[in-house]
């Protein structure tokens, strides 16, 4: 697989998406500045195994050459990718692939299992988050997420949103804590819902309302970046359907990172799709793209689905 | 694979599918019955305990019930001048105007050896309470009152029945002369049996018409007071460092395997450490209620910090993926939502502890708290005793009387059990969040 | 909740600092003497402006060595003792720096073998106790040699006896009770052997394990402390024979007999005068140092020496305290207002 000529493949292929690119939205741009240079000529040595658009013109988030272990069991392998400014990036891939595992990569939220090592960077604002001198509770507060299961803490659904800027001292007074709280409940599409029992248990409420409160929760601490693992998978058609709304909307003004098993959905709420198998990540593309005309064979296999 | 199995056997017999449903049903009921079997057994071996349980509690309760109550002597006591001296109120013969009603009630009584036998039947408790009567309003002196005042212990189990008058004068501890005196009492009216607040208000006596548990129980409850302030927080403490922060590895493994052999060490090994320790090392007080609460947390810190573990773990890890999630740390994480939601857990673990913890007498044997104590203790510093080892010596006296108050004993200290688990269950109830 | 608990307990705790001095008079040892001395100490601190003294039911040995431990406020002021002092004991009181000790002589207490009422009283004689349950006794054949104990049923022992399996309950080694009961009744019968009296003088050592070893067969068992417990085992089995002091007795009259002994039955009379020959002394030893330091001390043991407490009619003599002779009394009576210290 590593030959000359395929990376040359790749490298027409890189530039030519990227061409199309710039005239669709003008949003996944390579860096062409003399700092990323270098960057990208590594990665193409790097990406002999990731096809498609790895790379943006003004990521939020860079990764490169990421690798995670359990113990001795390699997860991630060698995973090169930026995350786009304002942008939906949806993760599939069949179970196990370790698209989950990447995404809790993001926030460090990886740090909770012990066996876990992770090498490489991911960089966010010019820092690497992996770095000794980066303290997790700042990032996570710029880096929100919301779980597969809707796990509201066991309080009132207004303590479950002030929870998060209460500790980070994001508000002086109680008026303003109302308003975030008003703001993100609204913004999470729930406000209307639930503004007469704000007091009442947030475990009362269905599991599609549980789950934008979750979101309501993340976006209460100002995130910059949202990541979503399978945020739907526990929710009824419906309720879905209004979580993928909510994220549509969510997009202008936050960067999400979203994890799937559900390739319509993947196709209904993201710009960009990057398929990991066996811990690899195969490729990575406009979603449009991707769906319809995928470069790598086992990309094409699983949103065919022959397997996964 | 199955199917195809059968679609083969209804070729060539299409009996078999109705074989298969009648084995089935034959199957069915052995299974039923073994199952009816297996349902009745169990419910037997419920009925056996709570039998076994019921015939505790009513011997309890019948041998402990007759000790709420006490026989009093009604008798006009007159506070006579010659003997109360104003100036020495401490000093003055009190029993002589017990002695003088007594007479009053018996003129006829008029030999030393028939006075002295009369005297037998009003406990010696009657002089102190006149004491304190006089000591508090010294007006009394000079006046003639009529006064309930305890009777002998002796005068008690006759009138509970507990002494068998038909036995021959002397192998009966009561004389004929005594029983005779007893029944005119009665006649009279004099005789009469009051609940027994004296039970509830005194402390260790060797009269058992003047014993009481409230030294006991105040002794049981310093005690556990200090217990509580002492394990508790250094129990939880412990238990969330090695549930949530301690590395797993050999060192916090051995530790684990530790506590738990901690908790099946005989809890006399902690008396004989207390002994070493806090009294032979520190010098802290004999007997008191301090010692004895820092040796019973020594005893009850293992159990707590397993149930407390237990219920650290069965807080589901998504809610600490939530509070991490929005950026609370570690510690913010463990204190704002995973501890409240072990509390319950907690607690009952805690409670348990106690509950283990009250009842234990052998540790308490080493640092000297079985012993003899009168005064009620004040502080957690004041010689004290517990509940178990107040029945302990209680059912050691040769005293018959003190057989009943045994099991008035064994009863208050199961309802200081009853009322503890109650506030567990409360407690429980209160904090118990649903996610 | 929790803060509340917290603070109460702080405030206890400061409420009353142990460094210091202690107000009451603390008392361990025998729980032979442990009724009397509480009964004293009940009425003194009922009685006087003194706090009541505080009282641990050790046993004698284990009194002995919280008594001999050091002089500081930490150690108690008074043992009980259902035995005298040993020498070893006073030499370690020596070593700890307890100088003085003053001697207290309290009265008597007899040792009983009841059994229920409900069979016929027992008349022993003490080489009948010693043949029963000594370890190894004298050959039978006459030989002057020892052999394992073969009697299983007191007829064996003695033709007069009745014919009933040999079961007796006692108290364990620890107990001053089994103490007195070894030296008086079981040495006792030992000497009826006049080879084995000879034994005394020639091997000592040899003496004593002969003559104080009980049997481990399961004729004598071992039932506690507890006197209470044996007095009701012994009313459901009216075969078996029970051993403890006269106090139990005197309280269960309607329930258990005292056997005679060499000729004697255990009443308060036959003890006090002596004839009743398994009775001991029951003792109290006091800190000399002490005396001046503890508030209550002397008046206690005015009180515990006074006539109203130890007399002949005293309330001591109604918990089953067998009084000592007056001139006796009076004796240990001014070595205890003069606090004398025993000399060894």
């Amino acid at each position: 697989m590593i030959t000359a000529e395929h990376t040359s493949i790749n490298k027409v292929q890189y530039f030519n998406g990227l061409n199309e690119k710039e005239q669709d939205t003008q949003d996944t741009m390579p860096a062409f500045t003399p700092t990323t240079s270098s960057l990208v000529t590594e990665s193409n040595v790097m990406t002999q195994e990731t096809v498609g658009k790895p790379f943006v013109k003004s990521p939020r988030m860079t990764c490169r050459e990421v690798n995670v272990w359990y113990d001795d069991k390699q997860a991630i392998m060698d995973v090169n990718i930026d995350i786009g400014k304002n942008q939906v990036l949806a993760m599939i891939g069949p179970s196990g692939c370790g698209k989950s595992t990447f995404l809790r990569c993001l926030n460090r939220m990886n740090d909770t299992v012990p066996i876990c090592r992770v090498d490489g960077e991911i960089i966010l604002d010019g820092l690497d988050i992996y770095d000794k001198k980066i303290d997790v509770v700042p990032l996570r507060a710029k880096v929100g997420m919301v779980f597969q299961k809707p796990n509201p803490f066991p309080k009132s659904i207004y303590d479950n949103i002030a929870y998060g800027p209460k500790i980070h001292g994001l508000v002086n007074n109680q008026t303003e804590l109302d308003e975030v709280v008003e703001y993100s409940l609204t913004k999470a599409g729930l406000w209307d819902e639930v503004k007469d029992r704000l007091d009442q248990p947030g475990t009362g409420l269905s599991g599609g309302q549980q789950q934008r409160l979750c979101i309501a929760r993340a976006i209460a601490v100002r995130p910059e970046i949202i990541l979503m693992d399978e945020p739907c998978s526990a929710l009824d058609p419906i309720a879905t359907a209004t979580v993928e709304d909510l994220i549509d909307e969510l997009r202008e003004q936050y960067t999400i990172v979203i994890v799937t098993h559900n390739m319509q959905q993947a196709a209904r709420v993201s710009q960009r799709t990057a398929y990991f198998h066996l811990g690899k990540l195969i490729e990575v593309g406009i979603t449009d793209q991707l769906f319809t005309n995928p470069s790598h064979q086992l990309t094409e296999d699983y949103i065919t689905g022959r397997f996964g | 694979m199955y199917i195809r199995t059968q679609m083969g056997h209804q070729d060539k017999k299409t009996t078999t599918k109705a074989s298969a449903t009648e084995r089935v049903q034959l199957g069915l009921a052995k299974r039923r019955r073994k199952e009816e079997r297996f349902r009745k057994l169990s419910f037997a071996a419920v009925l056996l305990s709570i039998g076994f349980l019921v015939l505790l509690f009513a011997s309890i309760i019948s041998n402990g019930w007759p000790a709420f109550q006490r026989t009093d002597i009604l008798l006009d006591v007159h506070f006579d001048q010659k003997v109360l001296d104003v100036n020495s109120l401490v000093n003055a013969n009190y029993g002589k105007l017990v002695k003088q009603a007594m007479r009053d009630v018996f003129p006829e009584v008029t030999s030393r050896r028939d006075k002295r036998e009369l005297y037998r039947l009003v406990s010696s408790g009657a002089s102190y309470e006149l004491q304190k009567m006089v000591t508090a309003d010294p007006t009394l002196i000079g006046k003639t009152v009529s006064l309930w005042l305890p009777a002998d212990d002796l005068t008690d189990m006759l009138m509970k029945g507990k002494i068998d008058r038909s036995l021959p004068e002397a192998e009966r501890p009561i004389s004929n002369k005594q029983i005779q005196w007893i029944d005119q009492l009665i006649a009279q009216k004099r005789l009469k049996k009051n609940f027994n607040t004296t039970f509830f208000q005194a402390g260790d006596s060797r009269e058992p018409e003047l014993s009481g548990i409230k030294g006991a129980l105040t002794g049981s409850l310093f005690t556990l007071l200090v217990t509580l302030v002492l394990s508790f927080p250094v129990a939880v403490a412990a238990a969330i460092y090695l549930e949530e922060f301690a590395p797993k590895n050999k060192w916090t493994d051995l530790v684990e395997v530790n506590i738990n052999n901690l908790a099946a060490v005989p809890s006399i090994v902690f008396g004989l450490l207390g002994l070493a320790v806090f009294l032979n090392f520190f010098g802290m007080p004999r007997s008191s209620p301090l010692v004895g609460g820092m040796v019973l947390s020594l005893m009850t810190l293992p159990t707590i910090i397993i149930a407390s573990r237990a219920s650290l773990k069965a807080v589901p890890p998504s809610i600490r993926e939530a509070a991490l999630g929005v950026g609370a740390s570690k510690m913010q994480t463990v204190f704002h939502h995973v501890i409240p939601l072990a509390m319950p857990g907690m607690m009952t673990g805690t409670i348990i502890g106690l509950s283990q913890a009250l009842g234990e007498t052998a540790p308490l044997l080493m640092i000297g708290m079985v012993a003899f104590i009168v005064d009620v203790p004040g502080s957690v510093t004041d010689p004290a005793t517990v509940l178990p080892v107040q029945i302990f010596l209680w059912a050691d006296s040769p005293e018959r009387a003190f057989v009943e108050r045994t099991s008035a004993a064994i009863l208050v200290l199961l309802m200081f059990l009853i009322s503890m688990n109650g506030v567990a269950i409360y407690l429980r109830r209160k904090f118990e969040r649903r996610w | 909740m929790k803060k509340t608990l917290l603070i109460a307990a702080c405030l206890l705790l400061a409420s009353d600092v142990w460094a210091g001095g202690r107000d009451y008079v603390s008392i361990v040892g025998s729980s032979t003497v442990y009724p009397f001395a509480t009964t004293v100490a009940e009425r003194f601190g009922k009685t006087s402006s003194f706090k009541t003294p505080k009282i641990e039911s050790t046993g004698s040995g284990g009194g002995m060595k919280l008594f001999c431990a050091g002089t500081g406020i930490d150690s108690p002021d008074i043992t009980n003792a259902s035995r005298r002092i040993k020498k070893s004991e006073y030499d370690t009181c020596l070593k700890n720096g307890v100088k003085e000790i003053v001697e207290v002589k309290v009265g008597y207490d007899g040792i009983v073998l009841a059994n229920s009422k409900k069979a016929t009283r027992f008349n022993l004689s003490k080489r009948d106790i010693y043949l029963a349950l000594a370890r190894i006794v004298p050959d039978p054949k006459g030989s002057n040699g020892f052999i394992e104990n073969p009697y299983t049923n007191w007829k064996e022992v003695n033709a007069s006896l009745p014919d009933i399996k040999i079961e007796v309950m006692g108290p364990p080694p620890t107990s001053g009770t089994r103490d007195a009961f070894d030296e008086l009744a079981m040495q006792g019968g030992c000497k009826t052997f006049p080879w084995v009296k000879a034994l005394k003088k020639s091997d000592k050592k040899k003496f004593k394990t002969v003559c104080e070893a009980l049997r481990e067969d399961g004729a004598y068992i071992e039932a506690g402390e507890n006197d209470n417990l044996i007095i009701q085992k012994l009313e459901a089995n009216p075969n078996a024979l029970g051993i403890f002091g006269f106090s139990y007795l005197d309280q269960n009259a309607d329930k258990i007999q005292g056997a005679i002994v060499d000729g004697v039955a255990p009443d308060f009379d036959k003890i006090s005068d002596g004839s009743y020959s398994i009775s001991r002394s029951l003792y109290m030893y006091v800190k000399k140092s002490h005396a001046e330091v503890v508030p209550g001390l002397k008046e206690f043991l005015a009180e515990f020496s006074s006539d109203r407490a130890w007399g002949d009619e005293g309330y001591l003599s109604e918990k089953g305290l067998i009084p000592m002779p007056e001139e006796e009394r009076a004796q240990v009576g001014k070595t205890v207002k003069e606090l004398i210290p025993l000399q060894l």
